[in-house]
């Protein structure tokens, strides 16, 4: 009986008018979508090799070991394709020097910003967007269209359970959906692999979590069409319910949970942050200034009561100590400003951590939040991707300094910079490169982040487990409403 | 030594069946009936005298306040996947599934209730008893007239082929000749031995074709009658004199005795 009702639900399904245009608005979205990403992903790849080779060629062309440099940049990934995430808003490179702290500049967006008008569509974007549409297309008449129609009654009249029916009714209704959803994306997979694109098996395991997501996230829709159908008598009355609750769903919670944070966590802003370390630098500089004259006074105080002779003898033999000591106090006031920027800035991430928790938990009110949480998560295009690269660069940036140090100790006599010579045949510029050639071969290699698979799948443990959560609540509530579903 | 006769068990049968709804409203005021094999009982009565009550209580649309329906001798409402398994129903307007074509829904429905041996060619036959045009079988229908889809649903309830069927309100709307053709069809299973519990405003068919008339007021079953004692009576005027609630036995008489027809 169960196997008859699926067949008539899923026969409905396939034979009505919102199939075939579920099918191919999906289609063609998604298929668009994956193609424009391959070949935004394509572009993506040659400008990073490009850059690659010229900070390359830059260190190569450097004269001397103090002046050398390097750019490092973010490669791009093969899962940027389904999800974007925050790949086009974070910056795609960051100097390496001695002296700049790492910052990762330049985003896609901030170089192409035509492209940032009618931003990238996603797999995950479709799927969010216009998959959950169709999702309350789908299911908005399930229980009390059937009704209006007169066929829940004649279905109804027959020995089957309330039961088998929403069964039969949530089946069907998933098949339904879940094929518009499939078939295009796995043409999508097939043309990953046609356009030889360097998709690893881990990346493929990203995949297949991400089509799982993509289910439980439809899935999670049909339940509550088929709750909304089942509680509402009028299916005018259920769509409209069903679009304020996509609207609140989709648009408003997942922008209040960044909002309520704002407002419970506040986080100082820049300009405050670099007041702070203006006043405090301000004043650790005066209290030095203050300390210098005072131990000025103390020193000439020793000298009272010599002559001069002595007295300049007596500097002369302390003069080196003396020295010392103020280059020491000195180098103290600069470690506590570098300290106390440090432990502001420690302050300010920490802040902005618990700030993003929260505002991720506000926001996980709604089943959106955990989809695209758990979708940028397993792509690693999430909100961690730009802390991920910039402490990698600093790891570099350590390994860089280190490396650079000790070639210019190995080195003592190089001079930077250019030579200027005057002689009778005029001026002469010499930018040293010929004179000698850097050895760069021993220079330290950056190793991108990677998220593996698992661990992607790890950090979307806790989004996973809430849509299954939404789920079962759904249905469990679909349940509960059908039994007592009035049929007349 | 004398032989009673035997009476058959009642296919349909409403025991003291009453319903008040949360607003206090009674539908159904201890109604009792019984439906035998091979009779039709019509009931009439205007809007809100409790027949669809009746029905939808008898399919477990509604739970009784107190009472019983019994189909076969089981509680509908106590046993409802084993009491559907004796009867068919036909609604006043009958909504199969537009994106099907007849056969497809005639075959869904059939196997619904319970006959999946059947083949195409039974269907066939059952859609050409009820009068549907062959070149409808395969059309969807949402091309249908009420008509056409009146027939799809008494060829699904012939086909399911229940001892007791259900009808509410069938010809509602139906032209002269297609609930001619009904009635007839009706009569037809009637010999075949079913039980029918029918519903209906149409007081001139009911008496052309019911065993038993009973009239429904405000939930009470105010009058019944046999096929034979309506004979020669004016059901309308009866009707409306008990419908308007002050039949008296003297107007009964009179009304009984005058042979208007």
């Amino acid at each position: 009986m169960l196997s008859l009702l699926i067949q008539k639900e899923l026969k409905n399904i396939l034979l009505s008018p919102k199939f075939v245009a579920t099918f191919a608005v999906c289609s063609i979205l998604i298929l668009m979508s994956v193609y424009i990403g391959i070949q935004e992903y394509n572009n993506a790849v040659i400008q990073y090799e490009a850059n690659q080779e010229i900070a390359r060629q830059d260190i190569a062309e450097a004269s001397n070991w103090r002046s050398i440099r390097n750019i490092l940049h973010r490669e791009p990934t093969p899962l940027q394709i389904f999800v974007s995430g925050l790949h086009f808003d974070v910056g795609r490179l960051s100097n390496i020097s001695t002296s700049d702290d790492i910052k990762l500049i330049r985003s896609p967006y901030s170089d192409e910003t035509l492209f940032a008008i009618f931003r990238f569509i996603d797999f995950t974007f479709i799927v969010q967007i216009v998959l959950s549409l169709f999702a309350i297309l789908f299911t908005y008449d399930a229980i009390n269209g059937e009704r209006e129609n007169g066929t829940l009654k004649l279905a109804f009249v027959n020995p089957i359970s309330r039961a088998s029916y929403l069964i039969a009714k949530f089946t069907g209704i998933w098949m339904g959906l879940i094929i518009p959803l499939l078939i295009p994306i796995l043409i999508g997979m097939l043309m990953l692999i046609l356009f030889d694109i360097p998709v690893l098996a881990s990346d493929w395991g990203s995949i297949a979590s991400l089509i799982g997501l993509s289910v439980l996230y439809i899935t999670f829709f049909i339940g509550i069409g088929i709750l909304v159908s089942s509680l509402a008598r009028k299916s005018s009355l259920s769509f409209l319910l069903l679009l304020v609750i996509w609207i609140g769903g989709v648009l408003i919670i997942p922008r209040l949970g960044i909002t309520a944070a704002g407002q419970l966590v506040p986080i100082e802003s820049v300009a405050q942050i670099e007041a702070k370390q203006d006043a405090f630098q301000r004043a650790r500089w005066n209290q030095y200034s203050e300390d210098l004259s005072e131990t000025w006074r103390t020193r000439s105080a020793e000298m009272e009561g010599m002559d001069e002779a002595q007295a300049q003898a007596y500097r002369e033999e302390k003069e080196w100590e003396w020295l010392e000591e103020d280059d020491a106090t000195r180098k103290q006031v600069q470690v506590d400003i570098i300290e106390n920027n440090r432990v502001l800035y420690e302050e300010v991430q920490n802040q902005k951590k618990i700030q993003e928790k929260l505002a991720f938990n506000i926001a996980r009110i709604s089943p959106v939040s955990s989809f695209r949480l758990a979708a940028m998560n397993l792509a690693g295009t999430d909100i961690d991707m730009k802390s991920r690269y910039e402490e990698n660069m600093r790891f570099y940036k350590d390994d860089f300094t280190d490396f650079v140090e000790r070639k210019q100790a190995e080195n003592p006599d190089e001079q930077g910079g250019m030579r200027i010579e005057i002689d009778e045949s005029g001026v002469s510029i010499d930018f040293g490169r010929d004179d000698q050639t850097l050895d760069t071969s021993e220079l330290p290699r950056f190793e991108a982040p990677v998220v593996q698979a698992g661990t992607a799948f790890g950090n979307s443990l806790l989004d996973f487990g809430l849509l299954v959560l939404f789920i079962i609540v759904t249905f469990g509530g679909s349940f509960t409403a059908f039994l007592r579903y009035d049929m007349r | 030594m004398t032989t009673e006769p035997i009476q058959a068990a009642p296919l349909l049968e409403a025991r003291n069946l009453t319903k008040v709804y949360e607003d206090g409203v009674k539908a159904l005021d201890n109604l009792n009936l019984k439906v035998l094999p091979g009779e039709i009982f019509a009931m009439l009565g205007g809007n809100g005298a409790g027949k669809t009550t009746t029905i939808n209580t008898f399919l477990d649309f509604i739970q009784p306040t107190s009472g019983s329906a019994l189909i076969n001798s089981i509680d509908a409402n106590q046993e409802p996947l084993e009491a559907k398994k004796y009867v068919s129903f036909v609604s006043e307007n009958v909504q199969l599934y537009p994106n099907f074509t007849a056969m497809q829904n005639v075959d869904f429905f059939v196997r619904l209730g319970g006959q999946s041996n059947y083949e195409r060619a039974d269907y066939e036959h059952a859609l050409i008893r009820v009068g549907l045009q062959r070149e409808a079988f395969d059309k969807k229908l949402k091309d249908f007239s009420k008509g056409m889809r009146q027939k799809c649903g008494i060829a699904i309830a012939i086909l399911k082929d229940a001892p007791a069927i259900l009808l509410d309100e069938p010809t509602s709307g139906l032209d002269p000749k297609a609930g001619k053709e009904f009635t007839r069809l009706v009569g037809e299973l009637r010999d075949e031995g079913k039980a029918i519990l029918m519903s209906t405003h149409d007081i001139f068919r009911a008496k052309e074709i019911a065993d038993y008339v009973g009239i429904l007021n405000n939930g009470v079953l105010v009058a019944q009658k046999t096929y034979e004692e309506l004979r020669g009576v004016n059901l309308e005027e009866l009707y409306v004199e008990y419908m308007a609630g002050y039949m008296d036995e003297t107007l009964e008489s009179a009304v009984l005795t005058n042979d208007l027809d």
